[in-house]
């Protein structure tokens, strides 16, 4: 098996748009009396970039949410943008949103349009018998700024809800940061049902939604979009979206049989890695964290289960490596 | 730093700097240097550092007040103390003859002269801050904490409601007064349709709205988003709801002009109103009974409305 590199977004490639992210982010920061120079200042991106054409990487797109995180008054700037992006300009992305029959296919859609309207958080999803769960990790391996782009994507999921049905699907929240000083927003933002210090972000909703129709659901207009919104020339995929891809498929992969797939050596795929703020191990220990914490504590699964469906072979092993990842044992973990 | 009020003191800018160069062109004018080894450095870092300092503080008081009489009478007080303080420093360099020996004699009069003038603005500006706390009157309680203030209303945030509640909470063993909890109807849709900066002005002008309808005890904080948050002391939740209920009506009568087009805005609010019971321990307790019930209410007007 060989990947195609060209398919897959790096953090340093231009190819976002200025108009969408940054300039929703510009606008609001520099109406909060900002500076506009220190709002730019080490992104090389100029204020006239957000009238054009112009692309933009995501490591420019982090500084810049680094400067308007450290700069803004208030704790309401991520909360703000959230509520701003969509539909905001992401033109044919949001109209295929907008359209959809029903929440499950807006998720269908989201899954395959997600670079172009979310680049910085990638999710998989996961059912139960009557529970839908999404669980959310980090594109680009910043850790500083992660609760800022969850508050970000949150505030946008529910705004979006808001949107499709004129009012909220009740989400439930789970968040891997403790409870921030500033709860009133999340409570005005996203509601009440959130859980703080958690093992992993996950966020969670009956399966009832994803069959309940959409407000302004329209077939035609939604396949017109989709259409319009697939010539885009951002790929579908990150790098490290695709690294996990790769792994949740094969979890025994060693670092040199994943560097032969994307056709590097492992030296200079450990490099890119590092570019992406991570190691080989840390991705393998973040999917299993990940994994074992939806088994065990979301679906309450017992510990052969579990093992058996995250490829271990005896107990034992199982045991120790769900201590190592999450601080806890299985037993514990079913327990919260 | 914001130096906006700087451009309007052009007359105390010109005393500031009056006073700063006019003891300057005096001592070299009028003196002569003194040898080398006659200078005492440890006077001139002491005597330097009142003059630097004296100069900042007339900066500070420039860039943080409008024009008035107090503003100038602490800028020329400073500067005339600024002058001696120059004075001084230059002589430690500058050795006078006789037909300047009175520049040694009076070189301390003007920063008494200065001191007087300064303590006669303290006391103005002493009378100056009792007006403006009655002007924030319902903004704030007996606490002032700048960087607490919300950036788009003025008006004080969630965290300063909650240590203001949590002060009640302290200082009385049954409490006795009420939160209500006030949030404006469909503020995202308006925030679509005429942009956020439209929104950001509305909330200004609901907040003014509300304050009018306060009475000089209660306080308003802006809680997050268009929500609003109202601590009303000694008071029952008839009486709360009654208060919420005038200022229901004031936001429903309000005719908002968007600056685009003449057509006016109008717009509803869902209120609900909590008195602080006995088993409340910290103000956490009483915000999510408010919040949960306003959420619910917002809720059925919601399915009322589908």
């Amino acid at each position: 098996m060989k990947l195609n590199n060209s398919k897959t977004i790096n953090i340093e490639d231009k190819l976002l748009p200025a108009h969408q992210y940054a300039a929703s982010l510009f606008d609001l920061v520099t109406s909060r009396n900002v500076n506009k120079h220190k709002l730019l200042r080490g992104t090389r991106i100029f204020q006239e970039d957000f009238k054009s054409d112009k692309m933009l990487s995501p490591q420019q797109l982090l500084q810049l949410t680094h400067n308007a995180n450290a700069l803004t008054p208030g704790n309401d700037c991520s909360f703000q943008l959230g509520r701003r992006l969509f539909p905001g300009n992401y033109g044919a992305v949001s109209n295929a949103l907008m359209y959809s029959k029903d929440f499950g296919e807006a998720l269908r859609l989201l899954s395959i349009l997600r670079n172009q309207i979310c680049p910085f958080l990638e999710g998989n999803a996961y059912s139960s018998i009557d529970k839908q769960y999404l669980l959310i990790k980090d594109s680009f391996g910043d850790p500083t700024l992660l609760q800022f782009f969850i508050e970000v994507y949150c505030s946008a999921l529910v705004s979006t809800s808001k949107l499709l049905y004129e009012r909220r699907i009740p989400f439930n929240f789970s968040f891997p940061f403790q409870r921030p000083k500033h709860i009133q927003e999340y409570e005005e933002n996203l509601g009440y049902k959130l859980a703080f210090s958690q093992p992993i972000f996950s966020i969670s909703f009956d399966r009832k939604w994803l069959h309940t129709k959409c407000t302004h659901r329209s077939d035609s207009l939604k396949w017109y979009s989709l259409k319009q919104a697939k010539m885009s020339s951002i790929p579908k995929l990150g790098f490290l979206e695709q690294v996990r891809k790769l792994l949740m498929k094969n979890r025994q992969l060693s670092l040199k049989q994943a560097a032969a797939v994307f056709s590097m050596s492992p030296a200079t795929f450990k490099r890119k890695l590092s570019l992406h703020g991570k190691t080989f191990q840390q991705i393998q220990d973040e999917l299993g964290k990940q994994y074992a914490t939806f088994l065990l504590q979301m679906q309450h699964l017992s510990n052969e289960e579990s093992a058996s469906l995250m490829q271990f072979n005896d107990i034992p092993n199982f045991r120790r490596a769900v201590k190592r990842w999450t601080g806890q044992t299985p037993s514990q973990l079913r327990l919260t | 730093m914001n130096f906006s009020l700087f451009t309007r003191h052009s007359t105390l800018c010109s005393i500031f700097f009056g006073c700063l160069f006019l003891p300057i062109s005096l001592s070299f004018g009028l003196g002569s240097s003194k040898i080398l080894g006659d200078i005492s450095w440890l006077d001139i870092l002491g005597e330097g550092s009142l003059v630097i300092l004296s100069a900042i503080w007339v900066l500070f008081v420039l860039v943080s007040r409008p024009p008035g009489k107090v503003t100038s009478a602490l800028v020329i007080g400073l500067s005339l103390f600024l002058f001696s303080a120059c004075l001084d420093l230059f002589d430690e360099w500058m050795h006078y003859d006789n037909r300047a020996a009175y520049l040694n004699m009076f070189e301390s009069i003007p920063a008494a002269f200065g001191m007087v003038i300064m303590s006669y603005a303290l006391f103005q500006w002493h009378q100056e801050l009792l007006i403006v706390n009655q002007q924030l009157q319902r903004r704030e309680l007996n606490l002032r904490q700048h960087d607490q203030v919300d950036f788009i209303t003025k008006l004080y945030d969630a965290d300063y409601m909650r240590e203001q509640i949590n002060d009640q909470l302290k200082h009385s063993g049954n409490p006795t007064f009420s939160v209500v909890m006030l949030d404006i109807d469909s503020f995202d849709s308006f925030n679509r349709q005429y942009g956020h900066d439209e929104g950001d002005r509305l909330l200004r002008e609901v907040s003014e709205l509300i304050l009018m309808n306060l009475r000089s005890l209660d306080l308003v904080c802006r809680y997050a988003g268009d929500r609003f948050i109202l601590l009303l002391p000694n008071t029952d939740r008839v009486v709360a709801e009654e208060i919420a209920e005038q200022i229901r009506k004031a936001i429903v009568h309000l005719a908002y002009k968007p600056s685009r087009g003449n057509n006016a805005v109008y717009h509803s609010l869902t209120y609900v109103a909590e008195t602080a019971s006995m088993e409340d321990k910290i103000a956490e307790a009483i915000l999510s009974r408010v919040n949960r019930r306003l959420d619910l209410s917002k809720q059925s007007i919601s399915a009322m409305a589908i």
